[in-house]
């Protein structure tokens, strides 16, 4: 069950427009390394883990990724408040702007829609664990890009903070990746025991 | 001392305890018997107990669905002066 | 593996299996305060990486 607080993670206080920004941290919304793609496969993972730290784990990163879903939302919301159409049109961003006027979809920054082909889930744990570490990894390397295309305090402020906690949940799921790699060998020397009977 | 805080100030102590409490939740799910972990999460948590419970009292509920004391003249969630998290303190 | 940490953290080279990827447990120590971590990005001082661009921009 998800309740909601009625406030953000790490706070978001935008003092200037800039559309061109906002569309750069689109990707970080619905683009393939962005927080609804880790929110969505974390939470879709955990239902069939093995193990009750795995579980915990991915439902407590999950939650946390959504968490970064709403600063994502802040940060375009407030980097594209009360843009005319003139200025959708200097950006380049009148493409966007004819349908979503300054609303938020989910999509990249070339606006290709959001898809699940981002969420490279298979069945086996591990496996997934692997995917995870690397999904992680790539989110930090979005992050870091999009810092190259700013010198703004109030924008930095919160991506810094969102590329160190892809750092702190790679380290998280490296450990996961020992109790589950245990978990497997536990099982597979109790059916070779099982068998030798 | 911490009823002189304004609505920013006291959002600013959550977050940054309920940040320290997301670490360490992350942190005990893969070290649940670390006890020195437990110990520094249920001190945060009561900090944060406090914290949230005034806060509610004084600006109006932070989580809805059973979760936080509210008021009873007005379902202060959706009162027009609140400013909901997305839309920042700044004015653009 | 000449890295000290590694050799430090890991129980013993031998127990490690190939086609397999290890990633040293963390120890619970080197705390920021209750009050600064948030602005780090994290509590604990170990994984605290920050990054600064090294690409100037003009404005």
């Amino acid at each position: 069950m998800w309740v909601y607080e009625k406030k953000l993670q790490f706070p978001v206080n935008v003092r200037k427009k800039d559309l061109k920004m906002a569309n750069a941290i689109f990707t970080q919304f619905g683009g393939p390394n962005g927080e609804l793609a880790a929110a969505l496969r974390y939470l879709s993972q955990r239902v069939n883990m093995p193990t009750s730290k795995a579980k915990g784990l991915l439902n407590d990163i999950g939650t946390e990724e959504l968490a970064h879903v709403e600063m994502i939302q802040a940060l375009i919301y407030q980097l594209t408040k009360d843009a005319t159409p003139q200025e959708y049109k200097d950006a380049g961003l009148q493409g966007y702007y004819g349908i979503w006027d300054g609303s938020i979809f989910p999509s990249s920054p070339l606006g290709e829609p959001f898809t699940t082909a981002y969420i490279n889930n298979v069945g086996d744990p591990i496996a997934n664990i692997y995917e995870n570490l690397a999904a992680e990894e790539k989110a930090r390397s979005t992050y870091e890009h999009l810092l190259n295309l700013t010198n703004e305090p109030d924008i930095i402020k919160p991506l810094s903070f969102l590329r160190q906690r892809e750092i702190i949940h790679f380290q998280r799921f490296g450990e996961l990746l020992d109790d589950l790699q245990l978990h497997k060998e536990m099982k597979t020397q109790f059916v070779v025991r099982k068998d030798d009977k | 001392m911490d009823n002189m805080l304004s609505k920013h100030d006291l959002m600013q102590k959550i977050q940054e305890l309920s940040f320290c409490a997301v670490e360490l939740n992350l942190f005990l799910d893969t070290h649940p018997n670390n006890t020195q972990a437990l110990r520094d999460y249920s001190y945060v948590l009561s900090e944060l107990q406090k914290l949230k419970l005034l806060y509610s009292q004084k600006y109006g509920p932070l989580l809805g669905f059973g979760e936080s004391y509210v008021g009873s003249d007005y379902w202060q969630w959706v009162a027009e002066d609140e400013k909901w998290p997305w839309e920042g303190d700044m004015k653009i | 593996m000449t890295n000290p940490y590694f050799q430090q953290k890991m129980p013993n080279m031998s127990n490690l299996k190939l086609a397999q990827a290890y990633i040293p447990l963390q120890e619970y120590r080197n705390l920021f305060n209750v009050n600064e971590a948030l602005y780090h990005g994290t509590i604990f001082r170990e994984l605290y990486q920050p990054y600064k661009s090294p690409y100037p921009l003009k404005f």
